[in-house]
């Protein structure tokens, strides 16, 4: 699918993918999360001129973030709608973020132009969230490598650890969003 | 990580969406918030004697609280997803405190001249919007949970929503404990009180709902 789809296009593309998604089909999530990188990193990269090298960090931000918050959208509205108003949500609060480490730092002018970063590839991040994944707290770390990385499920991964089903997922889900803090407070 | 390896950790295990969630959220900051505001109205200022409920002007400040905050609680699950409309219910939350305006502007009317100071100021004109304010800081603290678990885009609305439930649930729970009869006062002291914490939560909104 090609960055310069209707909107529409998108939308009923996405639709029953994501229904599926969030009734809980893994592989539709993947496949839906998937269109929605593309049309991200194309809505993003046209905001973000002056800052080509954060546009895939703030994609994967902003997939988190729908993650995070995918309980929040009405299955009444438009999933695009609600993608792009949680991407410009992101992009604000990014401004906003580099408006205050800007008086800190020295403009990108006064470099040398060889000291100007080059400008990443698609899907590749500056900010490794591996690392910070490292650094959350052992029970959130566990429960996010066994149920997220390793692939177990969480029936499985509350065996290997001795922690009880429930806590497993809150486990899960307070870590990524303690993830989410750290990548915002992550220049 | 790569985009395509965080999108694949997002999906593996993921299970369904949560359901409901802003009406989970809000509807379990108000039973929490409620519950303490009415335990500290109750036990700490104490409530009036029980002859007062035959009076309608003891049930027009409960209905107040209540539609007041039955329209804000919309507002506030509304102002914590993206993209979900909320002028209805940001036009029903400011309908009911218009019209208990109006209504105690009518009332204000109807008194004789000389009594109106009286039917304004009460006895307890200063302590209202306060006690109304601290009653209020339960569903503020618990209303901000709830938001800080959905998705505000609009910080500072949804702070602010967030203060007029606390407020509405402030008035509801300081209605048994205040002997305030006159319909004038409840409208404007009241309503005064419902702003201040309005204002609270505006002023929070943008430092606590970051996301």
């Amino acid at each position: 699918m090609s960055l310069d789809d209707a909107p529409d296009d998108f939308e009923s593309g996405l639709k029953p993918l994501w229904a599926r998604a969030q009734a809980g089909d893994e592989r539709a999530y993947a496949e839906a999360l998937q269109r929605i990188a593309v049309r991200l990193r194309g809505y993003l990269r046209r905001r973000m001129q002056s800052l080509p090298d954060d546009v895939e960090d703030l994609v994967q931000e902003t997939l988190l973030a729908l993650h995070l918050q995918r309980g929040t959208h009405d299955a009444q509205l438009p999933v695009s709608r609600w993608v792009l108003a949680i991407a410009r949500h992101k992009l604000v609060d990014l401004w906003r973020r580099r408006g205050r480490q800007d008086v800190l730092h020295d403009p990108w002018d006064e470099l040398e132009e060889r000291d100007v970063p080059i400008a990443a590839d698609a899907g590749a991040a500056q900010r490794d969230l591996l690392k910070l994944l490292e650094q959350l707290p052992d029970a959130q770390r566990t429960a996010i490598v066994l149920t997220k990385i390793d692939g177990l499920s969480v029936a499985e991964a509350a065996k290997r650890t001795g922690a009880s089903e429930s806590a497993i997922k809150v486990q899960v889900h307070r870590g990524l969003k303690r993830l989410a803090e750290q990548v915002r407070n992550t220049p | 990580m790569k985009t395509e390896e965080l999108i694949q950790m997002l999906a593996r295990q993921a299970g369904p969406a949560p359901q409901a969630l802003a009406a989970r959220r809000v509807g379990a900051a108000l039973g929490g918030g409620g519950l303490l505001a009415l335990a500290a109205s109750l036990g700490a200022i104490g409530p009036v004697a029980g002859s007062l409920f035959a009076e309608p002007a003891m049930w027009f400040k409960l209905a107040y609280g209540l539609a007041l905050a039955a329209a804000a609680a919309i507002w506030v699950a509304r102002l914590g997803r993206p993209v979900a409309p909320t002028h209805a219910p940001q036009r029903a939350t400011a309908a009911v405190a218009l019209a208990v305006l109006a209504l105690g502007a009518a009332s204000l009317l109807a008194v004789p001249a000389g009594a109106r100071l009286d039917a304004l100021f009460g006895h307890s004109w200063l302590q209202c919007p306060l006690a109304v304010l601290a009653l209020s800081l339960p569903t503020l603290a618990t209303g901000l949970w709830a938001l800080r678990g959905l998705a505000p885009t609009q910080p500072r609305r949804a702070g602010f929503a967030a203060g007029v439930l606390a407020g509405a649930v402030g008035a509801f729970a300081y209605a048994f404990a205040c002997d305030e009869l006159a319909p004038s006062f409840v409208a404007v002291w009241y309503t005064a009180g419902i702003a201040l914490a309005g204002a609270l939560g505006a002023w929070l909104g943008p430092r606590w709902l970051r996301w």
